[in-house]
């Protein structure tokens, strides 16, 4: 299952979530804001201080919105 | 593979406030619209927390009207498509080209609406702490500074707006900018009143500093000549914009800052082809004037395709 790490009004994180939902992709929202084990897991796969983190296995991640590496992420 | 091709009345680059005002009035005079974004719909405003000189409201989100401006166009037919980025264009054949990574469009009229990107902090450090330190959307990167101290860049009103709402997560904030402010009265008085908030004019950022992430800055205070450092865990940068016009480079005429030259009908020196908002060189920029240039383009635009069909 894809994990979409974001907040709420953040205007990247809904793109990566629209395009996510454009491929016809499941994805989970992992809000950060709301729960603190999620901010601490998204700090700790990208050792960055940027939203959103997208991953499927917590190792491999897109950072902010890439269309290329999220098609890449998602074919696998 | 062949891109499949696809025609169009109107394509409009960019889905800010200009782009999508020209979809509105042009999908409303029942024209086949396109409108294509490479970033973020809203552009420049999507990051704007209080709007408080857009006639009609005393005060509004970025996110609040330029969302409600996207569901008025769309009513009328426009679609935007804010995924599929523009390759190349072809602005003086006709019909007009706007190739995408996945379409090829042909389309009778071009309306330019593309915008400013934000200027990037120009420091060689840059890079070793872009999302690590550095950042450009508060929205998004703010929340990540909680009880941090926080420095923002810059001293217009984008600035003054990006600091007070970092109040919400820093537990200080500096103001660094390089002159004095540009901010309008309102903006200036409100950040001036907020505790959490120091402001720090005539003043430089000359270094960044920090292991893996940004730990610290040298700040250089213009009028006294001293150079200090200063422990800061971000910084978001709000030091002006550039216009997004690269792709149009070689066939439009671009004013020395980079803007298309077009005349306050958005006429541009290719027929067919307009230029509103933001990326039109001009002397006032507002959100007012970009939908001022939307409408004169889109209705420009409707008439210069009648014209094109008639003759036939």
């Amino acid at each position: 299952m894809v994990k979409v790490y974001s907040i709420t009004s953040c205007p990247w994180c809904e793109k990566t979530k629209k395009y996510l939902a454009s491929k016809g992709v499941e994805f989970e929202v992992r809000n950060i804001e709301e729960n603190d084990e999620y901010a601490e897991e998204c700090e700790k796969i990208s050792g960055d201080t940027m939203v959103p983190v997208t991953t499927i296995d917590g190792k491999n991640f897109v950072l902010g919105f890439d269309k290329a590496k999220l098609d890449a992420l998602i074919a696998g | 593979m062949t891109k499949p091709i696809v025609h169009k009345d109107v394509v409009i680059i960019g889905a800010g406030m200009a782009g999508l005002t020209a979809a509105l009035y042009a999908g409303r005079m029942n024209l086949d619209v396109l409108v294509l974004e490479n970033g973020i719909i809203g552009g420049q405003i999507a990051n704007a927390t209080d709007i408080e000189n857009f006639p009609g409201f005393i005060s509004v989100s970025g996110s609040e009207l330029i969302g409600t401006l996207q569901k008025q166009a769309e009513k009328f037919g426009a679609v935007v498509d804010e995924f599929d980025s523009i390759v190349k264009v072809s602005l003086r054949e006709n019909p007009k080209i706007v190739e995408t990574e996945e379409k090829i469009y042909q389309t009778d009229a071009v309306i330019i609406a593309s915008g400013m990107n934000r200027r990037k902090l120009p420091l060689p450090e840059e890079k070793k702490f872009a999302s690590r330190g550095v950042h450009y959307c508060e929205f998004c990167d703010g929340f990540m500074y909680q009880d941090k101290i926080i420095a923002v860049m810059g001293g217009g009103n984008a600035a003054v707006d990006a600091a007070n709402f970092l109040t919400k997560y820093g537990k200080k904030i500096y103001l660094i900018h390089r002159s004095e402010f540009r901010a309008d009265e309102v903006s200036q008085r409100r950040i001036r009143q907020n505790p959490k908030i120091e402001i720090m004019l005539q003043t430089e950022i000359k270094a960044l500093h920090g292991d893996k992430k940004l730990e610290s800055i040298d700040i250089l205070d213009k009028k006294s000549g001293e150079l200090k450092n200063l422990a800061v865990d971000g910084i978001f940068v709000n030091i002006g914009v550039e216009p997004n016009t690269a792709l149009f480079k070689d066939e439009l005429k671009l004013s020395p800052s980079g803007r298309i030259i077009a005349g306050e009908d958005c006429r541009t020196e290719i027929d067919g082809v307009f230029a509103a908002g933001d990326v039109r060189e001009k002397e006032i920029r507002q959100l007012t004037t970009a939908a001022s240039d939307g409408t004169t383009a889109a209705l420009l635009a409707e008439k210069y395709i009648s014209r094109l069909k008639e003759t036939i």
